[in-house]
Parts: structure tokens; sequence; C-alpha cells
């Protein structure tokens, strides 16, 4: 007997659980449907990587394409800084011909010959790059961490909203001492630099990325950037890359070289 | 890109710091590092007997002994990355072991036997892999 009652008290407060959990679901369920569709692979559409590792269509059409290795709108001070550090032909030589690019800061990785995948919740929203890097975008209403809890990243503080199927994320507190991008080896930005996107869809196979940088310290103006990624149609799976596995460029005495197997 | 990118590189002057951040600065389209090592003014055609071929990250790498009169030479020949080579339509086993195969590469330019990827075909002409990227 008493079995059965216990039984029966499980039954009725599983019942009044699971009466007060439907709507949670139903409304979250809700928020899924809101959101836009953006599965798949993505890739950047200024690097059309061949087998070969290279960009096709050449050296010149690329460097009409990237847009973060173009000179950004500085301000007198910064501008005379970013000169001053193009004099050390030296250095900026030696840097160019041994780099080597494992990850990328921010917007770096925006512009970036990596694939990704766009996983979009109603609480956040990842950017999961091939490279094993992942932007986090919060969605849930919450604000930048505050005084202790923010410190300059590669990849700063991310937070979001949704303005109908566009994406718009807010981003501050990336590291100062991050280049802009590979090849813009002096192109800096302040801790102080705020960035601004808003990521849409154009078609079924085109992302857009209008980039807004806001940095009063560095820059005369506000620097906006369009970005777009087109859908990768040759393969349904990420296959991750790593720099570790079989690095055979050792950089020695500063020279990039090829090691044996 | 001015004649520094290429074989006269090495002089030892300023123009070759200028050479060098030119080509560096030129050859933004590596994924993984500065392809200034490189020289993309240049292309060798080996013909030879695959030894090996590397599916790995960073880099996919056929390892090619070419017949040489001095005796068998081999040279590692560095592709794009497992990735990339996917998208373009080869696998882990669109290059076997002992294929006869005809690689046309860009050189070292240290004249060490390595060298960038440009193309790749079968003895016969046929190409490796099965899409054209």
């Amino acid at each position: 007997m008493r079995n059965l009652l216990s039984i029966a008290a499980f039954l009725v407060l599983a019942g009044v659980a699971s009466e007060a959990a439907t709507p949670r679901v139903d409304a979250r369920i809700s928020e899924f449907a809101r959101l836009p569709d953006w599965s798949g692979l993505w890739v950047s559409a200024t690097f059309d990587v061949g087998i070969s590792g290279r960009v096709k269509g050449g050296e010149d059409e690329l460097k009409a394409k990237l847009q973060l290795t173009r000179v950004p709108p500085y301000n007198a001070d910064w501008a005379e800084k970013y000169q001053a550090a193009l004099q050390d032909k030296t250095a900026l030589a030696l840097r160019a011909s041994t780099f080597k690019v494992c990850t990328r800061s921010f917007p770096a990785v925006m512009e970036a010959p990596w694939q990704f995948e766009i996983a979009t919740m109603p609480e956040e929203t990842l950017l999961v790059f091939e490279n094993g890097q992942v932007r986090h975008v919060y969605t849930d209403g919450r604000s930048h961490p505050a005084g202790d809890d923010l410190w300059p990243t590669p990849l700063g503080d991310s937070i979001g909203h949704w303005e109908g199927k566009t994406l718009v994320i807010d981003t501050v507190a990336r590291s100062a001492s991050e280049p802009l991008a590979p090849r813009a080896w002096v192109a800096m930005l302040s801790e102080g630099a705020h960035f601004t996107e808003h990521l849409r869809l154009l078609d079924k196979d085109t992302l857009e990325d209008q980039l807004r940088i806001d940095d009063p310290a560095a820059l005369e103006s506000a620097w906006t950037l369009t970005l777009r990624y087109q859908r990768v149609t040759e393969m349904n799976r990420m296959i991750p890359t790593n720099c570790t596995e079989n690095d055979r460029n050792p950089v020695v005495d500063g020279k990039m070289l090829i090691s044996n197997p | 890109m001015g004649r520094y990118c290429g074989r006269d590189m090495g002089r030892g002057d300023q123009r070759w710091f200028a050479g060098l951040l030119a080509c560096a600065l030129m050859w933004p389209a590596m994924a993984h590092h500065s392809g200034a090592m490189f020289d993309d003014k240049v292309s060798v055609t080996l013909t030879g007997t695959v030894r090996q071929f590397q599916w790995t990250n960073p880099h996919c790498w056929i390892q090619v002994v070419v017949p040489d009169k001095s005796g068998p030479v081999e040279w590692s020949v560095e592709m794009g990355s497992p990735s990339q080579l996917f998208r373009g339509g080869w696998r882990p086993t669109t290059v076997q072991v002992g294929d006869k195969i005809v690689v046309v590469v860009h050189p070292m330019r240290d004249g060490t036997k390595g060298g960038l990827f440009v193309s790749a075909t079968h003895e016969d002409g046929t190409p490796f892999g099965s899409a054209a990227r």
C-alpha cells in the first residue's frame, strides 16, 4: 500500500513538473524556430584555396580582395606610428618570410582561409573554425563583463542580439598587442577598439558580415568593411586542421626550411 | 613582382630586404606559413616514383624519388591541408607508394630538394584526384 502511495505521489509530482516545464520548452522551441538556418560549411570568399594550399586567382586578385591588410583610417598620431613601424624593413621582412599562422585574433579570423560552421541557439551563437578556434557570441541579453571580470584577449568579448534574421555582434576587449591581420604586422588598434558586426544571409550560399571598427584613440573615423563568405559545396563535414601534427617547416637562423620526413 | 623574387635574390644589398619583403607580402596565399621560401617564378617538373604520401596537418606531402645522373634524389613536395585536398577531390589513397608521377613544383629558393605543389599527373598524363580545384 505504501508503495502504491509513493508511486501515485511521484506521478502527481511528475505531472506538475511537466506542466511547469512545458511552457519553457515550448518557448525555447519557438525561439529556435525564429533563428535563421546557417548550417553547413562556410569559407571566406576572399580565400579560394586550391590543393597546393595557395589561393587561386593570383596575388594581385587576392591583394585587391583582402580588406584587413589595408591601411586603417588612422588619426595623425597613429598614422605617424604606423609609418615609423613600416621603416623597420629588416624586421618586417624577417617576420613576413618566416611567419606561421595557427590561430588568428579577431577580426582577422573573419578574413581567413579556414572553413567554419555557425551554430545558432537562442542563448548563444558559435562560430567554429576548422583550426579549432571558436567565437562565442552570447545572445541571452547579458552585458559585457564589468571591471576585473573583463580583460583583453585575442578574440575579445562578444555579445549579440537578433534584428530579424541579422545577428548584431558587439565585441570589445581585444588585445592591443595583436596585429590587425597576418601580413598587416604593424597595423594595430588600441584596447579601446569597439567592433560592431551585422551578420546576415544574402542568399542561400552567401553570408555577409558588415564590420564597423570604432577606436577613438587610433582612428580618425569609423572603419567599415564588408566581408563575404561562400557556402562550401564540395564537402559535407568539417575536417579539422592543426599546426602540430606534422610540421615540417622549421625556422632556422631566420629562414624557413623543409625538414625531411 | 620584381626580379628580386627570382633567383638573384641572394645579393647582399639593401634591395635584398626590399625584395624579400615584396615576395613575402605578395605571397599571402599560404594557409599555414609564409610562402616566401618558394620561388613562384620558377617551375620544375619532377618525374619519379612516389616513396610516401603524407596525409597530415598542417600540410600533406608527396615524397618523390627522382632519378639523377648522380643517383636517385628525393624531393619533398608540399601541398595544402587534408581539408583543402579533400575539397579538391583528393583522398588519402589518391597517391600510392610506387606510383609513377609527374609533379610540377615551385622549388625552394635555397636550392634544397623541396618545392610547393603546382600540379601532378600520372605518367600517362591523367590527373590525380577527382575534382579540379
